[in-house]
């Protein structure tokens, strides 16, 4: 009988918001949630100025980094590390990346690769109090 | 020469006012010393009273509780005029605009849970967006509002519930 007791306490307007809700968060989990194919990426080292570039345009990238140069490819949206003179080569068996917002590093070589859907010209990456 | 004095008249309004703010204060301060797995989710009790005031003494009242809550509450805190202060006092905004629109609606149609559920939707959404205007203006800042939205919806029922069984309550007392 409880149960019924709460159904009471919903008007019909009541019921149809909590199901327009629970119908737009369970699309905003898709909208928000989906990654997409990355077409910019940034590649950072301490021993250079930050590069963005094209991840539709086929190329071979030699990055200085701090222990060397290490190699960079770039083929139909995707970049993988290909050289590194790093100990691990960790970079280079994390493979290809192709996801929007996904993040690949070098870290002993101090390189950093971040794939973005879209350039961005945000003026800060973040404010912190 | 006497003084001219400004006799300030105290009226029952007011008094419903100051009352209602300092329990909505009081629940806004047990509130905050409750610990929260991601920023920004918490129950909202203290918005019951925004939303029991509404229903039973008007929007004027209610929008006057929910803002002097969350100015004295900051100021118990310490957080006036922080970023806390001003995400706070956006959802309070928020809410009670959407809160005003939907209870003015032409037929009342919405109950206490429809209204609550209204209000904390608003009130997470108005505080996701200041985050992205104020002080984190990166995009990755809206792959939260899934989850935040489904515990506001969660948090906003149970609210609602809450204040149709305090409503009730009330009712019952007054006719003993």
């Amino acid at each position: 009988m409880r149960g019924i007791g709460i159904a009471s306490l919903f008007t019909t307007a009541d019921k149809i918001l909590f199901l327009f809700s629970f119908t737009l968060i369970t699309a905003s989990f898709f909208y928000f949630w989906q990654s997409s194919p990355a077409s910019y990426a940034v590649i950072k080292s301490e021993q250079q100025d930050a590069l963005t570039i094209n991840l539709n345009e086929p190329q071979l990238l030699h990055i200085q980094g701090m222990l060397g140069v290490s190699t960079l490819e770039v083929k139909q949206g995707q970049i993988r590390f290909v050289t590194s003179p790093c100990r691990n080569k960790i970079c280079i068996q994390s493979g290809w990346h192709h996801h929007g917002g996904a993040v690949s590093a070098c870290l002993p070589n101090r390189i950093s690769v971040q794939l973005a859907s879209h350039v961005s010209n945000a003026r800060y990456d973040a404010i912190i109090f | 020469m006497t003084t001219a004095l400004t006799k300030i008249s105290i009226g029952h309004q007011d008094k419903l006012v100051a009352g209602f703010a300092a329990l909505a204060i009081t629940i806004h301060l047990l509130e905050s010393t409750l610990p929260s797995p991601i920023p920004g989710i918490k129950p909202g009790l203290a918005n019951l009273v925004t939303l029991y005031v509404l229903i039973r003494h008007g929007w004027v009242l209610a929008a006057n509780v929910s803002l002097i809550r969350v100015i004295a509450a900051s100021l118990l805190l310490g957080s006036f005029l922080s970023p806390t202060f001003a995400m706070s006092l956006a959802g309070a905004i928020a809410s009670l605009t959407v809160l005003g629109l939907a209870w003015h609606c032409p037929g009342k149609p919405f109950g206490p849970i429809g209204l609550s559920i209204l209000a904390s939707m608003a009130h997470i959404s108005a505080q996701v967006i200041t985050a992205y205007l104020l002080f984190i203006p990166h995009s990755s800042l809206f792959a939260l509002l899934p989850i935040l939205l489904t515990t506001a919806l969660i948090s906003g029922t149970f609210g609602g519930i809450l204040v149709c069984k305090i409503l009730q309550r009330i009712d019952n007392l007054k006719n003993t």
